[in-house]
């Protein structure tokens, strides 16, 4: 599925990557493979908001590979 | 009453602006606008050359109509205006411009006031200060917070 970054995670890993999520992964399993593979960035996933199609998702939701996964970290305001 | 809340990623000019809001609000008593500048120093006073922006495609938009809306609702005024840049805004250049008018003088000051508090902890926006010395992210400070939170 494609996961989106915005803020310094958008720095340390890049706008957008593809992670793989088989049947029955959740939003918080793709979480964990991005801190994988991201190590610096681990911590600034953990305090991140996780968005599809613009809405608030939790760690629970279900997602399937047409999803697009967004990672907001704490907005900075204007 | 008008609301405007956009969102620029090229060019913000404050004049330009005023002179929008002043045209709406013919009948009004007063205006009172706000411009914020990228300064040229960080908080801790190293040089800064630039303010990065970086925004969601659809969110950042919104969020500055929320905090135009409520402040539509808010209080007594006739039009509401808030502009803000993304991307690149090199130091000295304005990065938002926040405007409201009124029958009478407070309400367009308390207004001005109330956007400008929510913008600068709430608006969907990722910003870093680039200088010689590297590139740093910027979050809300602690006044900035206490600020929003005298609106309740």
């Amino acid at each position: 599925m494609k996961v989106l970054f915005y803020g310094r995670l958008a720095d340390a890993i890049g706008r957008e990557i593809e992670v793989a999520a088989p049947g029955g992964c959740s939003v918080g399993e793709v979480r964990r493979r991005v801190a994988a593979s991201h190590g610096a960035a681990a911590a600034e996933l953990d305090r991140s908001r996780t968005l599809i199609a613009n809405r608030l998702v939790g760690d629970d939701q279900p997602v399937d590979e047409a999803d697009e996964l967004e990672f907001l970290p704490p907005v900075s305001g204007g | 009453m008008s609301v405007v809340a956009l969102l620029e990623a090229d060019v913000l000019d404050p004049q330009l602006e005023l002179a929008e809001l002043t045209e709406a609000a013919r009948g009004d008593g007063a205006i009172v606008t706000f411009v914020g500048l990228a300064r040229p120093e960080s908080k801790s006073g190293e040089a800064v050359d630039a303010l990065v922006l970086d925004h969601h495609p659809t969110l950042t938009r919104q969020s500055l109509e929320d905090i135009a809306v409520a402040c539509a609702e808010r209080f007594d005024v006739s039009h509401v205006r808030v502009v803000h840049r993304c991307g690149t805004i090199p130091a000295g250049e304005p990065i938002v411009f926040a405007g409201a008018a009124s029958i009478h003088r407070r309400a367009a000051f308390e207004a001005a006031d109330y956007l400008m508090d929510r913008l600068k902890t709430e608006a969907v926006f990722w910003k870093r200060e680039v200088g010689e010395s590297g590139s740093a992210w910027v979050e809300p400070t602690e006044a900035d917070l206490a600020d929003r939170d005298r609106w309740g």
